[in-house]
């Protein structure tokens, strides 16, 4: 023991300082989600790519679930969240059908779902979900929300972490924004190319999307699912 | 269908707020505020539940969890009833996350709430609003006055003080006495008022609404004013934008009097020629 | 780059490059001016944008000025649009530890018409590209509207078109950029500056 100055106190152990405790429970799962409503069908499309970091998880791991004939969500954010909402959401509709005998309509799960993650306000879900599927007179219908359940229908919407890429390049071209033509409704086909196209240029520029994307196209007849390698670097 | 849905009554899916099976009934007997009981909200299990939503919903967070806002709404009393008028963007950080936003909430024909804040918060608590109007009016056979209304839309918000809630919202309508116009925050504050203007762009729309206003104004003239004093806060502030949604309130309950997109009308008054500055 | 607001973007085509800014000037939410822009002529045919804190705007468009006329009055010629990349880089490296806020874009033809785009971080730091660069406050959005938008060896009008949508429909998603938008398209024989009309909110 030694001191340097009068009255100075030298410590030769470890001094004990208050650890801080943080309750972290987010992590970001990244991946890019999009769904356009067309005149008779709509697209729900989203990559599959799980990262955490700089690091992948997973190359295949689906976004989308098919939640009936007529309605299919989409989910990114905090994958162990959207697991959680995704399975309260299956449960209710089930539960929904025991008691009205019936399938959830897109619009009636689009209000549950709305509630749902305002439920947890306080202690929130970190998810982007966009629910698409078609409504009561076969139209299609996508519904955006933000994390703590705000939502709106809309004609279309990208989220996740390649929102920001695409959604400009969709008013575009989906909503003709600051352009001459004609607001005209798209055919399915040209909707898919659009959709491909807007995924293909996100993984250029966004480390969190790639691998491949998954596309889910909804019609009167059903639910069908199509899949396209996207750069997996 | 009835039997099917009698038969399952007692399911979990099929409890209702007014399913007189809530726990406390069973210790304290029926109490009628129960039949007002609100579902409880999920609290994440630490020691200070604020703080970690605060944590994670700041601009600073890592991983943010960004909740919508940015606003500019506005409503005033003339001679013909109310005007409401509002603009349409939902922002998060400095992302346009929505163009076309509904921030005018009707939540039944005779009572019109106005967003700003959270929009999830407004969306919410505007729509349990609805829903206890409704009880009120199958209880008491009228309608609600205004003032009632905002009061329990005051009551609710202000039992979660200081948890993070966030609305600014106009309560409007037409009753027994009239029309009535009442400001309502997540503070707990509760204002009758002649005209508000909320959000972040509703000192632009000050300005303008309060150069133009006068309680004579005609109906076609007050809706001009209300969607000027909007065009011109979306211009200025940069958290505005979109469309403006005009709405006129009378006696008759409220009528939509259009939806005008900034992008155009900003041209359309540019050709207009400029009146006098006094 | 929060603070003012501002967008700048610069495109490649057949022997012509294009370079766009939006004309905004905010303090924050304020939208102070719809007149500002972004983009400055340094030679006939070079073009430099600075989008970010506006009085460093201002100041380093000035300093720009004064280098690149003591250049000129030095060498008797015009600077060649990679050797002013390099002079933006070094001036801007000098304040490495207290920077300039602002990420300038160059784009331009050199002697032989060959087109030159470029841009570099508020330290200096040259990302060369055959394709676009975008910098501001809007970059995320022009990345996803130029990667795709843009292909190689556009005309002029063709480039003048693909850029113009490129940065109003990219603006459009951003609370602090455009109120209007300002492009030129440098081809070997004429500049063209075009001021375009766009959503002013």
């Amino acid at each position: 023991m030694f001191s340097t100055y009068p009255g100075q106190v030298v410590v030769d152990h470890p001094v004990s300082v208050p650890i801080e405790h943080r309750f972290d429970p987010y992590v970001d799962n990244g991946g890019t989600l999009l769904s356009i409503a067309g005149d008779t069908f709509c697209v729900v499309a989203a990559d599959t790519r799980q990262s955490e970091g700089y690091s992948i998880n997973s190359r295949y791991v689906p976004k989308s679930v098919k939640l009936s004939d007529k309605t299919v969500i989409s989910m990114g954010g905090c994958y162990a969240d959207c697991l959680t909402l995704t399975k309260k959401i299956q449960q209710s509709m089930e539960w929904y059908h025991h008691a009205h005998g019936k399938t959830m309509s897109t619009a009636a799960v689009a209000q549950m779902l709305s509630i749902m993650l305002y439920q947890k306000r306080f202690f929130p879900f970190y998810s982007w979900c966009i629910l698409g599927g078609l409504d009561e007179e076969g139209k299609g219908a996508v519904y955006t929300y933000d994390p703590v359940g705000s939502y709106e229908r809309e004609s279309c919407r990208c989220a996740g972490s390649a929102s920001s890429l695409i959604q400009p390049f969709l008013d575009n071209q989906i909503n003709f924004k600051n352009q001459e033509t004609q607001k005209k409704n798209l055919t399915l086909e040209q909707v898919v190319r659009i959709t491909k196209d807007s995924f293909t240029s996100a993984t250029e520029r966004d480390i969190y999307t790639g691998d491949y994307l998954e596309i889910f196209v909804i019609t009167s007849k059903g639910v069908d699912v199509q899949r396209m390698d996207l750069k997996k670097d | 269908m009835d039997t099917l849905v009698s038969k399952y009554a007692n399911s979990s899916s099929a409890a209702s707020f007014d399913n007189e099976e809530h726990i406390g009934d069973s210790l304290t007997g029926w109490d009628a505020a129960n039949q007002f009981a609100i579902p409880a909200f999920d609290i994440p299990m630490v020691g200070n539940p604020v703080d970690f939503l605060r944590a994670h919903t700041d601009a600073s967070a890592e991983n943010r969890i960004r909740i919508q806002h940015g606003t500019t709404t506005l409503a005033f009393k003339f001679q013909g009833g109310i005007v409401v008028a509002v603009d349409s963007r939902a922002s998060g950080g400095s992302y346009i996350a929505s163009q076309t936003v509904k921030k005018v909430i009707e939540i039944n024909p005779y009572l019109l709430g106005t967003m700003a804040g959270g929009a999830a918060d407004c969306q919410y608590w505007e729509r349990e609003l609805g829903r206890r109007c409704r009880l009120y009016e199958l209880r008491n056979k009228e309608r609600i006055s205004v003032a009632a209304a905002s009061k329990i839309l005051s009551n609710m918000v202000y039992d979660y003080k200081g948890m993070g809630l966030s609305m600014g919202t106009m309560i409007t309508g037409w009753d027994k006495t009239g029309p009535q116009l009442f400001y309502v925050d997540s503070d707990g504050t509760r204002m009758r008022g002649e005209r508000f203007s909320v959000g972040s762009g509703s000192t632009f729309a000050y300005g303008v609404l309060d150069s133009g206003y006068d309680y004579n104004l005609s109906i076609p003239d007050a809706l001009e004013l209300g969607r000027r004093a909007i065009y011109h806060a979306t211009h200025r502030d940069a958290y505005s934008g979109g469309s403006v949604n005009v709405f006129h309130v009378k006696q008759t309950g409220w009528e939509f009097k259009g939806n005008f997109d900034v992008g155009e009308l900003h041209w359309e008054y540019q050709a207009q020629p400029k009146g006098p500055i006094v | 780059m929060e603070y003012n607001g501002g967008a700048v973007v610069a495109m490649v085509g057949k022997n012509c490059v294009a370079i766009a800014c939006d004309k905004r000037l905010g303090v924050q939410a304020m939208t102070i001016s719809t007149e500002f822009k972004k983009t400055f002529q340094v030679t006939p045919k070079t073009y430099i944008g600075l989008p970010g804190l506006a009085t460093d705007v201002q100041t380093l468009a000035e300093k720009f000025r004064f280098k690149v006329n003591m250049y000129k009055l030095k060498e008797e010629r015009e600077i060649e649009p990679r050797t002013l990349a390099h002079l933006v880089s070094s001036t801007l490296y000098e304040r490495r530890f207290g920077p300039w806020f602002v990420e300038p874009v160059v784009a331009g033809l050199d002697k032989e018409n060959r087109p030159f785009i470029c841009s570099t971080d508020l330290i200096g730091c040259i990302n060369f590209a055959k394709d676009f660069v975008v910098s501001g406050t809007t970059s995320n959005q022009l990345y996803g509207m130029c990667e795709s938008l843009w292909e190689p060896d556009l005309e002029p009008e063709e480039l003048f078109e693909t850029i113009s949508q490129s940065l109003m429909n990219a603006v459009d998603r951003d609370c602090l950029s455009g109120w209007g938008a300002e492009v030129t398209v440098i081809t070997p024989d004429k500049v063209i500056t075009r001021t375009l009309r766009s959503r002013q909110d």
